[in-house]
């Protein structure tokens, strides 16, 4: 979940008359965790369906609204203008279909300003513009550039001055040796020609989505604004442009409209939507018996409208809520503006009976079966590696299956054996006292249309004095007093166990297990200075076979 | 009331009433018991607080080489006054029969006037009857005593004249009764042993902490009106996200999260409708281009929420209680904080009546009955579940709130296009971290280390 450094005196300036303790409080019940606090600052984190919380401007827009300072939707006043033209060419159909945009003068950038818009940027471009896949912004110096603008494409090596840089550079150039371009590049594929927003004047203004002109970078003199978005889906770019829009005027920006026309663009309406919900969702989904005005009231303490018609609510939802899908969301934003804290919990008799599983009832007969006969019950990962399940035991590794990309090398195979796991264990336990005699039951994993699941039974002993006689007697009781079933064991030869001591373990003529004492070299690889007797068994083959 | 003791301390204890003080060795004597039996029958009383075992310092003393013939044969001052008891003497005489002792004795003698020498004949004047240095001999023989049962002035003089006394330095023990031993009554049974004495430690067969832990849990649910299902570890994408409306860009879909199994796809991953419905709201709600080959990816599943999102489509009922427990998986550097695989459960309700605030009372009974009672709720974000909440716990011995189960109500989203009409409350979270506060591990490894050392100590009920 993205996290964001706020001020509590910057906030305390954007919200209106509250304390500093008002604020922290009250973070959560809008769904912003605090991380950290120091002094003035607060580290918080939240929910990535929420870009509109990713900057001061934002959250004081909620907390407004929890507090009851101001309530109802936040209406986007944007001035129509026909000086700030884009038109489409074709040629970026197939690679950047869309662009839009808007203007904001008057405003005031100071540092801060500055750092919370970068923040927001990068938020709105890793979460829903899909690193920068789906959507992407810029923003630039309303005033260095020249409208009327287009968006086409150029080729590679296309020149200009980029963002943080003084010399001129092929696009070619900034894909291959900025970190923004290495990052991004491949968004644009292989194609020669690449999209690009020129002014009127033929001046580069950005390289979508890549990096903006160094010409129209914005500073703390800067007063006007030009944002525009690109993207692959007209909706997700109005979206996001949204956003962006919806903070800059609550940083005091005046908003004016950007004219967008040619292959299949328009301008951005940044229209309101209508939703109807019916009191009755609310109320059952939530569990309270609210009347309408009272969720009219909690609706706009969320920053939307909304008015009661009937039993029905209809509500008002800004251009920037495009994380409401549908009436169940609005039920959240009436729980929110009611307040979660408010919520009595309920308990209501249950109407069905409990019952655990057979298969967990009989697993943990096992358990005590097996406690009973002193062994000590072990847990290991199933996502285990190459080394503990093949190499130190001498299995067979020509059908592992394995995991893509693990960030740790002890876990990358899932395990096809569960005795591997134990020895493993025992070879970290040498310094502890002996006997030593571990179990673990689990589930172990084979290719089969695509992957079959069973659940596996092991069991270890390791003393002076081990030896098969003792681990076919704990096996052969474990199973008939357990499950009532007779188990033989047949002469075997396994690469993990000493020839000669190794014995199939068999039910009713089909062989279910292995058994017996654990090869000296493997003992030795491990640096066990004890024999080790052990078994391996399905479950899935026989005590919890239907 | 009597107190059973073993026949070496009924020993011991009688002779030391009799005798109050006494060293081991005048134990043994006054016992007959061997050196071996006083000195664990001295052991276990002295654990009982029954003896009292004092150490002292002493110096032994015995005869050296030259002591030894003084003792047989008189010092040899003595000597001299012997010889000389029957009359004068000639000096070479005396010479001649006291060999080279006749110079000392001779220079000691005139001293002390014990002779009077003339020209040519020594004769006696009026010597005392016991020389100096004569008692120490005598009581010092041939055995060894301590220098405290010695004259010091007599012992002086044998100090100074070489090879006469040998003095070693001897560590000495003096056992007696403590007060509660003068009083205490001995039974008269036999056979009694030390029934306080320290045992050998042997280790218990024990289930592991975790899984009582997560017997614990699913005990808890199923008392609530729960019943356990299974599922799977390793589920399609579909199951794992799709189902659950997880958008196929989603960031937690890609590999830097989710473990994907090498090369492995699954061929059937649900009835047509499913997934014609599944991709529908996908396409409408996310707007892009779902791709049944991304959903057909086989992932380690990264919660149980698949499991009873199956179950829901595939019985679709009216009214259930469902809990599913098992391991989870996200691709993660493994810290004392987050393993690569973990235990969740995950439960649903499914009722016409479910609320938030029903979901909300489960949660509360559930950590009450583990034992925590300081219970809050916070609004949070799940993509497939609205409204979204998450439980906060409050830790006595961390002195902090902390984030437990997560909970929602399925979305339409999620419920229509699978055919489930009715409600669907939803929660669930990690095991492993209400089993670090209740066996107080700070480090989540030490439950898949297999320590025995921890696992033959952990105390069982907490």
């Amino acid at each position: 979940m993205p996290v964001i450094e706020l001020s509590y005196s910057r906030l305390q300036k954007l919200i209106g008359k509250v304390t500093k303790k008002q604020i922290s409080d009250s973070l959560p019940f809008l769904g912003l965790d605090i991380e950290s606090e120091d002094k003035d600052l607060v580290r918080i984190e939240y929910s990535p369906n929420r870009p509109d919380y990713s900057t001061d401007y934002g959250i004081a827009l909620g907390m407004q609204g929890l507090f009851g300072i101001k309530t109802g939707i936040v209406k986007l006043n944007v001035k129509k203008s026909n000086n700030y033209q884009i038109s489409v060419n074709s040629s970026v159909t197939k690679i950047r279909p869309f662009v839009t945009g808007i203007i904001a003068k008057n405003g005031k950038v100071d540092d801060k300003t500055i750092k919370q818009l970068m923040t927001m940027q990068e938020d709105l471009h890793f979460g829903i513009g899909r690193k920068r896949k789906k959507s992407s912004i810029g923003i630039h110096d309303l005033n260095k550039i020249s409208f009327p603008l287009v968006y086409t494409t150029t080729t590679r090596d296309h020149k200009f001055i980029p963002l943080n840089s003084e010399k001129e550079t092929t696009v070619s150039e900034i894909l291959t040796n900025t970190d923004v371009g290495k990052d991004y590049g491949s968004i644009l594929g292989q194609s020669s020609q690449v999209p690009i927003i020129l002014d009127e004047n033929q001046n580069t203004v950005s390289f979508p989505p890549i990096i903006n002109a160094a010409v129209t970078t914005v500073t703390t003199k800067t007063k006007n604004l030009f944002v525009e978005v690109t993207g692959i889906a007209k909706e997700d770019a109005e979206d996001m442009l949204a956003v962006v829009a919806t903070i800059l005027q609550s940083a005091g920006f005046i908003l004016e409209s950007v004219k967008i026309t040619g292959a299949k663009n328009s301008s951005p309406k940044l229209e309101q939507r209508k939703m109807i919900v019916g009191a009755s969702l609310i109320n059952q989904t939530l569990g309270l018996n609210l009347n309408s005005s009272k969720i009219v009231s909690s609706l706009k303490k969320s920053r939307l409208d909304a008015i009661s018609k009937g039993t029905n609510i209809i509500c008002t939802i800004p251009a920037y809520r495009f994380d409401i899908f549908g009436p169940l969301d609005l039920v959240e934003e009436v729980a929110l503006g009611y307040g979660i804290q408010n919520l009595e919990p309920v308990l209501s008799p249950s109407q069905t009976m409990g019952k655990i599983n057979p298969v967990s009832i009989k697993l943990k007969s096992l358990d005590q079966t097996m406690i009973g006969l002193g062994f000590l019950e072990a847990l290991n990962s199933s996502l285990t590696s190459k080394r503990v399940l093949y190499d130190m035991t001498n299995r067979d590794s020509t059908k592992i299956i394995s995991v893509l990309d693990s960030k740790s090398r002890e876990h990358t195979i899932l395990r096809d054996s569960i005795l591997p796991g134990l020895l493993e264990n025992l070879s970290k336990n040498i310094h502890e006292s002996y006997p030593q005699k571990m179990f673990e039951t689990g589930t172990v994993f084979a290719t089969e249309n695509p992957i079959s699941e069973k659940i596996n039974f092991s069991g270890i002993s390791a003393h002076k004095d081990a030896n098969f006689t003792e681990i076919k007697s704990i096996i052969q009781s474990a199973l008939n007093v357990g499950f009532g079933i007779k188990v033989e064991t047949k002469t075997a030869t396994n690469p993990t166990f000493e020839d000669g001591h190794c014995a199939s373990i068999v039910l009713n003529d089909i062989p279910i297990g292995i058994i017996g004492k654990i090869d000296s070299k493997i003992i030795e690889n491990y640096k066990i200075r004890v024999p080790v007797v052990g078994f391996e068994m399905s479950l899935s083959d026989s005590v919890l076979k239907n | 009331m009597s107190q059973v003791f073993h026949e070496i301390e009924k020993k011991i204890i009688a002779s030391l009433r009799d005798n109050p003080k006494q060293s081991p060795e005048s134990l043994e004597k006054s016992t007959q018991l061997s050196p071996d039996q006083i000195r664990r029958g001295i052991e276990w009383l002295k654990l009982k607080n029954l003896a009292i075992v004092t150490e002292s310092k002493s110096s032994i003393l015995s005869l050296g080489k030259n002591g030894l013939e003084s003792f047989a044969k008189g010092l040899p001052e003595r000597r001299l006054l012997d010889l000389l008891k029957t009359g004068p003497r000639k000096l070479p005489d005396l010479q001649k029969e006291l060999g080279f002792v006749f110079g000392p004795s001779m220079g000691l003698a005139r001293k002390n006037n014990w002779i009077e020498v003339s020209l040519d004949e020594i004769s006696i004047k009026t010597p005392p009857s016991e020389l100096l240095g004569e008692k120490t001999l005598k009581l010092i023989g041939n055995e060894k005593l301590s220098k405290d049962k010695i004259d010091g002035n007599d012992l002086s003089g044998l100090l100074k004249r070489p090879d006469f006394i040998i003095e070693d330095v001897v560590k000495t023990k003096e056992i007696s009764l403590s007060d509660l031993a003068k009083s205490i009554k001995i039974s008269d049974s036999v056979g009694g042993i030390d029934v306080e004495a320290d045992v050998p430690e042997i280790f218990v067969a024990r289930t592991h902490p975790l899984k009582d832990t997560i017997d614990e849990i699913r005990e808890i649910f199923v008392t609530l009106g729960f019943s356990e299902i299974l599922g799977n570890m390793t589920q399609s994408s579909f199951w794992n996200f799709d189902a659950l409306f997880t958008p196929q860009d989603h960031p937690a879909r890609e590999l830097q999260d989710t473990f994907y199994l090498d090369g492995i796809n699954s061929k059937k991953i649900g009835t047509p409708e499913q997934i014609r419905k599944v991709s529908e709201s996908h396409k409408k709600n996310w707007r892009y281009q779902w791709d049944i080959n991304e959903a057909r990816k086989m992932v380690l599943r990264t919660h149980t929420t698949c499991v009873t999102i199956k179950h829901l489509a595939e019985n679709k009922p009216d009214e259930a209680r469902i809990f599913s427990l098992g391991r989870v998986f996200r691709n993660e550097k493994v810290s004392y904080k987050h393993l690569v695989e973990f235990n969740q459960i995950e439960g649903i309700v499914v009722g016409k009546d479910a609320s938030l605030r029903n979901l909300m009372g489960i949660q509360r009974e559930f950590y009450k009955r583990i034992g925590i009672t300081k219970v809050k709720f916070w609004p949070t974000f799940f993509p497939y579940t609205e409204p979204s909440l998450q439980t906060m716990v409050y830790n006595e011995k961390l002195g902090k709130w902390i984030e437990l189960f997560g909970m929602g109500i399925f979305r339409p989203e999620v419920t229509k296009p699978l055919g489930i009409t009715q409600p669907v409350l939803a929660w669930g979270g990690g095991i492993e971290r209400i089993a670090m506060l209740k066996y107080d591990v700070g480090d989540v490894r030490e439950f898949y280390n297999n320590n025995l050392g921890w696992l033959r100590s952990a105390t069982k009920c907490q």
